[in-house]
């Protein structure tokens, strides 16, 4: 037996964790790997409420969260690579083309 | 001994999450990009044990294929591609972090009082019972990723096609990115 409190403080956790490395880390693979964990918290909310209501619909939109984490990774990785071809650093403070 | 086992059995949940959370602390506040790749594995590692043990037998063994297997091997070539010739980052956090995790801190709080009586009160009216569909003596999917197949292919065929277009899209745009000469 899980309490379905437990799965969401759990979750909001995970989410909170996720939220502080966006915001406090220069590196620009560490923030994607963050919001990585900011999608996995989502996807346990929905997990614990697809068990919730004993419908399966949560676990396959679950899957679908899942996909669409990948296809976010694969673009963000690409681009910190061209990024790093061009300015030859990840750290995203060293990027301030639109500060004027 | 088996008293033991048996409190684990029925805590494996918590104890799944309490390492998912350490491990993505761990993945937050470690310096180098290596360790916060290998924080940020076990994380998804814990994650798929939440998941196993919330009987989401296909999505854990999913988030484990994609996440451990897929995702991490991709991180740690882009590592390897950009971290390595790099001296150690001189300054790990931002100038303002402090904020950061103070304002942070206060949403969190915000919540929790906001959430008070949901998150900490007495639990739901009504405990998550293994398998309620089995409990309701309704006879449905007997397997899990039967029944995840099919709502997949069944009830959500539109997203599911969305998202191939969305992966494919997304495919394309990353070679394109990555590519040495622009077109």
């Amino acid at each position: 037996m899980v309490s379905l409190n437990l799965v969401l403080l759990v979750s909001f956790l995970l989410f909170s964790i996720g939220i502080i490395g966006v915001l406090i880390r220069r590196n620009a693979l560490v923030i994607l790997m963050c919001v990585e964990l900011m999608l996995n918290a989502a996807n346990l909310n929905f997990i614990a409420f697809a068990r919730h209501s004993g419908s399966v619909s949560g676990q396959a939109f679950a899957l679908l969260v899942m996909g669409f984490a990948a296809a976010e990774v694969a673009v963000g990785l690409a681009l910190v690579v061209a990024l790093y071809r061009k300015r030859d650093t990840v750290q995203v403070d060293d990027i301030n083309l639109l500060k004027g | 001994m088996e008293h033991l086992l048996e409190t684990i059995g029925r805590n494996l949940f918590a104890i799944f999450g309490v390492m998912a959370l350490g491990s993505a602390a761990f993945m937050v506040a470690s310096r180098s990009a290596v360790h916060s790749v290998l924080g940020f594995l076990f994380t998804m590692l814990c994650i798929a044990g939440c998941f196993l043990s919330l009987e989401a037998e296909f999505i854990g063994m999913a988030q484990i294929l994609v996440y451990a297997g897929g995702i991490v091997v991709l991180f740690l070539f882009v590592v390897m591609l950009v971290e390595m010739s790099k001296a150690k980052e001189k300054e790990v956090f931002q100038l303002q972090s402090r904020y950061a995790i103070v304002a942070v801190l206060t949403v969190a709080a915000a919540f929790v009082g906001l959430f008070r009586k949901v998150i900490f009160g007495s639990a739901s009216p009504d405990a998550l019972v293994l398998r309620p569909e089995l409990a309701r003596g309704l006879n449905v999917a007997q397997q899990n990723a039967q029944a995840v197949s099919r709502g997949l292919f069944a009830d959500y065929l539109l997203p599911f096609e969305i998202l191939s277009v969305v992966l494919l899209v997304a495919l394309v745009g990353a070679v394109v990115l990555a590519k040495k000469e622009r077109v």
